[in-house]
């Protein structure tokens, strides 16, 4: 019996020859991600730097495991409390003392997309990061998961990991790609089919002869999405567009795994996008996923293009194609919050800023922005391009938040309810 | 660590986020801070401790006292959280059923069982590795590293 992607590079971080789905491993991380904010005093009164003190301290070692496997990026510029700042701060000394890359100011933006931007993402890689989005990695067909703030200490401390090899689900795209349908569409309806935890302490494996026509952009938001299904990681075999993506950003070398004919998938799930409607999800959970048609009229107060999931070049560009010569509807906040600062410059460079400004959309700077901070008011409804649409995530736990493509958001932002952005989108 | 307990179940639904279970519970009842004891066990249905990784929420139950969450299912990065901090995370399938509100349960790590002491139904559920009973028996992923970084170093001395 053969091994699937995550299998490889789980066994190959472990030291052993082959590993199955079930088997606890000891693993060595390739590379640790870590958003500033867990370095505040959020989580734990010490703080991230303050607890790894202690460890060292205790174990009797003065220095971090591998500086250059740390990468350490500001998600809220600038901090917006003193709290937040301090942890920046503190972020900064840990950099000097024990050595990491930090990404901040102008080299920064959401972290998962400066990750990916800077090279720090390689094909065949075993990836850990603080933040449970770190998933969105496995795009670039490496293994990558997210998380928590007392495993990071761990990780800092030793450069190791246990945890469970998972199963895995195939979920094979076949059929050719509508040119209206993104990622995020695709992941919606998978993630309906699955239901709220369909892919628990699972892989989620895509394959299938669709795979070719997506986008890198569009497979880092399926990517991104995986946790939403409870998913421990989600990966994309390597192919031509991966090693172009991969080899524009870095010159480090790397090795790509591809899944054996003969692996062994727990189950399978077969999906033809020809013919796909956009969808959309309804407030609750992300796996409330349905066709557009369903929501259509559902009038709404706020449109959002934003967060690590959908705010890439491509999502602006598509935005942009939109909105251009358009007015957001005057019952609508809409806010664009681009993926990296490296995204927002290409933007401006192609003139995407100035179109979506014109249109009256509100720009923002690069970071989480109000995905994780409240925006939404009782009773206010929002279409996002995010990934969670939970009770109170955006604000009051009475606001709804829906969830779409950015083709979705920027359309239903023209007409004030939800929409099928094919009828918008110029020929 | 105790592996076999006897506490007071607080019973919740599916689909609950790491958001709305940050502050004991608030997200989903602002007064149950008040109502809950140590050694109270919480119950909760698929998916619980889903989206962000944010460790405020795992360990607001840890310093409530809750001695175990045993849930249908379990976010990954919730259950390794919990565990991690020293509190045992536990699915198992059919619990929501097995138990009410305010009723005692008994729970064995070692066997994997657990056992409604009101109405005497049973489920089993897969025991705990090696590897996670030393972990929550230090307390916690760092006393564990703690110990054990410590153990080698003293080994290594012992050796050389």
């Amino acid at each position: 019996m053969g091994m699937t992607i995550t299998e490889k590079i789980c066994a190959r971080a472990a030291g052993v020859d082959r590993v199955r789905a079930g088997d606890m491993i000891d693993a060595e991380v390739d590379k640790l991600y870590i958003k500033d904010l867990r370095f505040s005093k959020a989580e734990d009164p010490k703080g991230l730097y303050g607890v790894f003190k202690e460890i060292l301290k205790d174990m009797g070692i003065v220095k971090a495991w591998d500086p250059d496997k740390i990468i350490i990026n500001f998600d809220e510029q600038p901090a917006r409390s003193t709290r937040r700042a301090e942890g920046q701060e503190r972020a900064k000394q840990f950099a000097g003392e024990h050595g990491a890359t930090i990404y901040e100011g102008y080299q920064g933006g959401i972290g998962h997309n400066v990750m990916v931007e800077k090279g720090h993402v390689m094909p065949g890689e075993f990836i850990v990061g603080a933040d449970s989005h770190s998933c969105t990695y496995g795009a670039l067909a490496c293994f990558a998961t997210g998380i928590g703030f007392t495993e990071t200490v761990g990780v800092l401390a030793t450069g190791r990991i246990w945890l469970k090899v998972p199963p895995a689900i195939y979920v094979e795209l076949a059929g050719k790609r509508p040119p209206w349908i993104w990622g995020k569409d695709i992941v919606l309806r998978i993630m309906a089919e699955m239901g709220s935890n369909g892919a628990l302490n699972k892989t989620i494996e895509y394959g299938g002869s669709a795979v070719a026509e997506i986008s890198i952009e569009s497979r880092l938001s399926m990517c991104n999405m995986a946790v939403e299904s409870l998913a421990l990681n989600a990966v994309f075999p390597p192919d031509k567009r991966t090693i172009e993506y991969v080899k524009q950003v870095s010159n480090a070398p790397f090795i790509p795994v591809q899944s054996d004919a003969d692996a062994d998938y727990e189950s399978r799930l077969h999906l033809d996008i020809t013919e796909m409607e956009p969808f959309v999800a309804a407030p609750g959970v992300p796996s409330n996923g349905q066709p557009v048609h369903e929501f259509l009229g559902t009038k709404i107060n706020q449109a959002f293009i934003g967060t690590c999931s959908n705010s890439r070049i491509e999502d602006l560009r598509v935005a942009a194609r939109i909105l251009k010569g358009k007015t957001v509807h005057p019952g609508v906040r809409m806010i664009v919050t681009p993926a990296s600062y490296a995204a927002y410059f290409q933007a401006r460079e192609e003139g995407l800023l100035q179109i979506l400004e014109k249109s009256k959309a509100l720009l923002t700077a690069s970071e989480c922005g109000i995905c994780t901070r409240p925006s939404l008011a009782t009773g206010e409804v929002c279409i996002s391009s995010g990934n969670r649409n939970f009770p109170g995530r955006m604000g009051n736990r009475d606001a709804q938040i829906y969830l779409g493509s950015p083709a979705t958001v920027a359309a239903s932002a023209i007409a004030g309810e939800i929409v099928d952005a094919r009828e918008f989108l110029p020929a | 660590m105790k592996r076999k307990f006897i506490g007071k179940v607080w019973k919740f639904g599916d689909c609950i986020d790491s958001g709305n279970i940050k502050g004991v519970m608030a997200g989903v009842d602002p007064e149950f801070h008040l109502k809950v004891k140590p050694g109270d066990l919480v119950v909760a249905g698929i998916s619980f401790g889903m989206g962000s990784s944010a460790e405020d929420a795992p360990r607001s139950l840890r310093d409530a006292g809750i001695a175990a969450v045993l849930a249908e299912s379990i976010s990954n990065i919730y259950l390794r959280t919990l565990i991690n901090l020293g509190l045992p995370a536990i699915e198992c399938p059919g619990i929501s059923t097995l138990v009410e509100e305010g009723e005692d349960i008994e729970v064995d790590l070692e066997s994997g069982s657990v056992l409604n002491l009101i109405s005497g139904a049973s489920l089993a559920f897969p025991p705990f590795s090696d590897h996670t009973i030393a972990i929550l028996d230090k307390g916690g992923l760092i006393p564990y590293l703690k110990s054990s970084l410590a153990g080698q170093e003293k080994s290594a001395t012992l050796n050389s």
